[in-house]
């Protein structure tokens, strides 16, 4: 990475920087690595009170980016890949175990994953979604309209979420988190979820949105989504960046790999995702204003 | 290859903002505050057959065992003037911060869904939960006024029953302050939840919730740490206006008063330290 001198300066002021961030989730595991082998009552003993392990996972290795205005990023990867942790940490959900993200304006994530409470009604969790997003009751008022009509809930609106199937919830969350119009957007690909009527209408909401957007992050599973609604892709393979392009190369690149998997040929797709690496330029983001970066 | 960029104009996602600027985003934030109070008051109970009828009948249930125990069968009463009266302020009030800390201390686990999908300054959710609890404990004290009346022997209604607010109202600052603290505190060390119901009994017994302070006349040391217990104050002055006919000794209230500035002042600090950290699994 800084071996080289090269400098590369990017015009004007960027959208969003990820300056070199990683994730790393400590959780418990159940596993032993040892074998239950010497027998000895202690050991046993230890075993049967089924201890677990505290182990430390790596989500997202050092990752860094810089995007510009204007740009729509689509992350593609395979599932676990980390593809998610990184909307999070660029939505600022939550905290990226070390790095940092600066952004122009606090970036909005649009999924249907915005989780409400259970016991309200629709419309009360319309009211209180809005108000946590920071809209002021003005707004609220003039988009409520809108929002209902959006998630097609109709008269459940006013029964409590809880009774509400999956499909009618998510309906909902999606509706409530494309309330504003973020400079910002951060779009999970969950959104395929819902019937055919659903899936057009918020097509439709989301074309809208990236249209007023300055710039977009989209994690999708369809490359045809990707190839449609972005003009630049990043591929993320087990918490490391593989490729950063024009997103018709990348997904090429991500489907050969994808391919090779399928067949069996995990020789061949290695072999490519570390020509990927290779060829990768990383962006070793400084700060030309190092000296205030700190106070950032 | 390095990428030059320029952050100017950028700022760091998620960042704590400055301390005065996140009082104001509070302030800005006031309508989800009353909102989420409001809206969490109506569904509270609504899983019971009673409903709401709970938030009444939970103290009053509680206050007879009490009275059961501490009065009939082991007459802690005894020299006490209208025990039973006592005991209801007591029970009633003591029950108000017992519930606003305890569901403070659980407000970022309990919403961590919420955090995670919005971005608000999160202090408003401990304001909320108490705001709540101020809101649904208000049927319990006029239930508590009317049960002084009605039961023998019976108080005189004085203007003194006005001072009844500004207990409460101390009361709520210091109950907001502490719980902002122990939010943070279980954000962090999440085993120290477990810790609390244990340790709001303890303070309990240490507040004179059945008995009268002067049973501790022959331990001097321990009724001074005693008369400077908040919560103590609190039912004292309560029982004082209440009770006793007078409007309670002016120290009461200063130390019932600095206890809760004191509170909410390390509190709203501490909380907004940890301004960054609400968000991450644990």
């Amino acid at each position: 990475m800084g071996e080289s001198s090269e400098l590369n300066f990017v015009e004007g002021t960027p959208s969003v920087v990820i300056d070199k961030v990683s994730m790393t989730y400590k959780t418990t595991s159940r596993s032993r690595d040892t074998p239950a082998s010497a027998g000895s009552t202690w050991q046993m003993l230890k075993q049967n009170l089924g201890r677990t392990t505290a182990v430390s996972v790596t989500a997202l290795k050092e990752l860094s980016l810089v995007v510009e205005h204007g740009e729509s990023v689509g992350i593609i990867g395979r599932n676990g890949s980390g593809k998610s942790t990184l909307l999070k940490i660029v939505g600022g959900q939550i905290p990226p175990t070390a790095g940092a993200v600066y952004a122009t304006s606090t970036p909005v994530m649009l999924g249907v994953n915005a989780a409400l409470i259970p016991g309200l009604s629709g419309d009360q969790n319309i009211i209180l979604g809005c108000l946590a997003m920071g809209m002021t009751r003005q707004q609220i008022d003039d988009k409520y309209t809108a929002i209902v009509e959006l998630s097609g809930l109709e008269e459940a609106i006013h029964m409590p979420m809880k009774s509400y199937s999956a499909g009618m919830g998510s309906r909902l969350r999606f509706a409530i988190a494309a309330a504003i119009d973020p400079e910002i957007l951060i779009i999970d690909e969950a959104l395929n979820t819902g019937d055919a009527q659903f899936k057009d209408r918020t097509r439709k909401r989301m074309l809208e949105l990236l249209g007023q957007a300055g710039t977009v992050f989209l994690v999708s599973h369809s490359m045809s989504t990707v190839l449609d609604l972005c003009n630049r892709a990043v591929w993320i393979d087990q918490g490391e960046l593989l490729a950063d392009g024009a997103p018709a190369d990348v997904v090429k690149y991500y489907r050969l790999f994808t391919q090779r998997l399928a067949d069996g040929d995990r020789v061949g797709a290695l072999k490519l995702r570390r020509r990927m690496i290779n060829d990768l330029q990383v962006a070793d983001v400084s700060d030309r204003n190092s000296l205030r970066r700190s106070k950032v | 290859m390095t990428t030059s960029v320029s952050l100017r104009g950028l700022r760091r996602v998620g960042a704590r903002p400055a301390f005065l600027d996140y009082l104001v985003s509070l302030w800005d934030y006031r309508h989800f505050i009353f909102y989420d109070a409001q809206a969490r008051v109506q569904t509270g109970n609504e899983q019971d057959r009673l409903g709401r009828v709970w938030l009444v009948l939970g103290p009053l249930l509680n206050g007879l065992m009490f009275y059961l125990i501490m009065g009939v069968i082991l007459k802690s009463g005894n020299g006490i003037e209208n025990f039973v009266a006592f005991l209801i302020i007591g029970v009633f009030l003591f029950q108000m911060s017992t519930r606003a800390i305890t569901a403070s201390s659980r407000v970022i686990n309990a919403n961590k869904n919420v955090i995670q999908a919005f971005q608000f300054p999160r202090a408003s959710l401990v304001l909320a939960v108490n705001l709540r609890e101020l809101l649904s404990n208000i049927p319990v004290l006029i239930t508590m006024l009317i049960l002084i009346i009605v039961l023998p022997p019976s108080e005189e209604i004085t203007w003194r029953w006005l001072l009844i607010i500004p207990v409460v109202a101390l009361q709520f600052v210091f109950n907001l302050g502490v719980g902002l603290i122990l939010a943070r505190v279980v954000s962090v060390f999440n085993d120290a939840s477990q810790l609390i119901s244990y340790s709001m009994r303890l303070w309990m017994y240490a507040s004179c919730m059945f008995f009268s302070i002067e049973s501790f006349n022959d331990m001097p040391t321990l009724k001074t740490i005693m008369e400077y217990n908040p919560l103590y104050n609190v039912l004292d002055l309560a029982r004082e206006t209440l009770l006793y006919g007078s409007a309670g000794e002016w120290r009461s209230w200063v130390i019932l008063a600095l206890w809760s500035i004191a509170a909410l002042a390390v509190g709203t600090v501490v909380f907004w330290r940890g301004e960054e950290t609400y968000g991450r699994e644990l």
